[in-house]
């Protein structure tokens, strides 16, 4: 019989509420139909914490006295988006210090949530409202008024794996390939990875509450370059990329355990985000879905060393998983880029919430497009029509 | 055996004929590779000693007993482990095996494997490792 989420949530607070790791329910899945998951488990935990390099935290910095309109704001001399009012600021993730490569927006930002002092430095041309022109002085996350992340794309569904046919290193976002496909790195959490336990996103959309990077979250957003116009397999998991989620979480409650900073070689700044969704078991569908194994999901190995990344094998998750998979007919070493460990810390984690009765699931305000595709950038004159020139 | 050690010294030592009494008190050749002493200023040698184990010791304790700073130059993989999330990324370079996965997917660190070829130091996005050319003697 069906569950509805409302149903669940009174269960949580009962304290009689069933939840498993999407692992854990993966495993039951081995001995247990979805018909009867579906009776025995009300919710089952999803996480992931991998860089995701398109993320970023609004800052409102309080007004100085006398005024200053912020027009060139700098944290640790890294450049603050200042388009936005007076004191408000976006720092992204990937923002580079002007000083210091590996010094980036992620590192501001997981030096706040650490609750370290920063060097705020602020230009502003003087207005007869905002008089003052310069400013250079210290923050922290209790100094400020808001200090909330707001992550555009997070949490894609799966991913390309990547490999390197040429003779050279290549030091990419997606680690460092060794030459003459010396090796294959791939970056999600497998069947614990959450938008891979609700495919067709049934149960996760606008306003979904979630964990972010140690607090409660929420889903804003779809993330950019959502795509649900991928190919997929019969299992219904897209070969790459796919869904994506735009989040959004109080910064001043996460904890440096769960969002840290990355420098990728000859790459540049990105920052590991952790994520974890509760996705409820409605039904025999639902349940179905969330028994995926890792064996049945599939991505396709991209060669990073020729331009266009072409396809070179296809993989599952259980043959990345076991070091080594087989390619071009040779055993070549495989490496995870997102940690499985935190992943799990975030997956249990959650079930503890939730069993203490501290988090309730949401029921999506809206469900996200199931038409949304992703196009390139093309050269243009004004007005051309899309398909016009287009390449491929 | 064939050690190589850096020697760090205050101005009080330079008048100190450090390199031959190493030779005929403890019986070790001593070879400077490089040298930049200078009066009134203290100095720094890099220096081959060549001996028995026992002897290259005793010099060693002797030098620190007067005053130098001596550090043994070797070259060797320092990784702060504590900070480490087990992403995995420094596994994809590692081919002594020194850096793996362990069945819980918790990064382990084998120093023995490790030939320090320094491929982990750029692969890894958390910046944890470093080759270190010193260490105290």
């Amino acid at each position: 019989m069906a569950k509805t989420i409302a149903q669940i949530n009174e269960k949580i607070k009962a304290g009689s509420v069933v939840v498993v790791t999407a692992e854990e329910f993966t495993a039951m899945a081995r001995t247990k139909e979805p018909g009867q998951l579906a009776q025995e488990v009300d919710v089952v935990t999803t996480a992931t914490f991998g860089p995701m390099c398109s993320s970023g935290a609004v800052i409102n910095f309080g007004h100085w006295n006398p005024g200053i309109r912020m027009e060139d704001i700098t944290l640790n001399d890294v450049p603050v988006y200042q388009g936005l009012a007076a004191v408000d600021g976006y720092i992204g993730a990937t923002a580079e210090s002007k000083y210091d490569c590996q010094y980036g927006g992620a590192h501001v930002i997981e030096d706040l949530i650490a609750g370290k002092e920063l060097r705020l430095h602020a230009r502003g041309k003087g207005t007869d409202c905002y008089p003052t022109k310069e400013i250079d002085t210290y923050i922290n996350k209790d100094v400020v008024n808001e200090f909330y992340l707001f992550d555009p794309r997070n949490a894609y569904q799966n991913y390309g794996a990547a490999t390197n046919s040429t003779s050279k290193i290549k030091y990419t976002y997606m680690g460092c390939l060794l030459p003459s496909f010396g090796n294959v790195t791939y970056s999600t959490s497998g069947e614990l990875s959450p938008l891979l336990n609700d495919p067709y996103l049934r149960t996760i959309g606008l306003g979904t509450r979630i964990f972010l990077g140690g607090t409660q979250g929420y889903v804003v957003w779809n993330g950019t370059q959502f795509n649900t116009a991928k190919e997929r397999n019969s299992h219904g998991i897209p070969l790459g990329g796919g869904a994506t989620l735009a989040v959004i979480g109080d910064a001043k409650e996460m904890s440096t355990e769960f969002i840290r900073a990355a420098y990728y070689e000859k790459y540049g700044v990105s920052m590991f985000v952790g994520l974890g969704i509760p996705i409820p078991v409605l039904d025999d569908d639902m349940a179905g879905r969330l028994a995926i194994s890792n064996s049945e999901i599939e991505t396709y190995v991209f060669d990073y060393g020729v331009d266009g990344h072409p396809a070179v094998g296809k993989v599952n998750y259980a043959e990345l998983q076991s070091g080594k998979i087989e390619l071009n007919g040779k055993k070549v070493k495989t490496a995870p880029l997102s940690s499985l460990s935190v992943a799990r810390d975030i997956a249990d984690t959650l079930c503890g919430w939730i069993k203490d009765g501290r988090f309730l699931l949401s029921e999506p305000v809206a469900r996200f497009p199931m038409d949304s595709s992703v196009e390139p950038l093309r050269q243009r004159r004004a007005g051309q029509d899309a398909s016009e020139g287009a390449e491929r | 055996m064939k050690k190589r050690f850096a020697l760090r010294f205050a101005p009080g030592l330079v008048e100190q004929p450090l390199v031959s009494k190493l030779v005929r008190a403890y019986d070790v050749d001593v070879n400077i590779l490089n040298a930049d002493v200078s009066s009134g200023r203290g100095g720094k040698l890099i220096v081959d000693l060549v001996g028995r184990t026992e002897a290259i010791k005793q010099s060693v304790s002797w030098l620190g007993g007067i005053g130098v700073v001596v550090s043994e130059i070797v070259k060797e993989l320092v990784f702060n482990q504590d900070s480490c999330v087990s992403c995995g990324g420094c596994t994809a370079v590692c081919s002594s095996g020194a850096l793996q996965m362990d069945r819980e997917w918790k990064l382990v660190y084998d120093a023995s494997k490790c030939v320090v070829c320094g491929l982990c130091v750029n692969a890894c996005p958390l910046r944890l490792f470093e080759l270190s050319m010193e260490r105290g003697a």
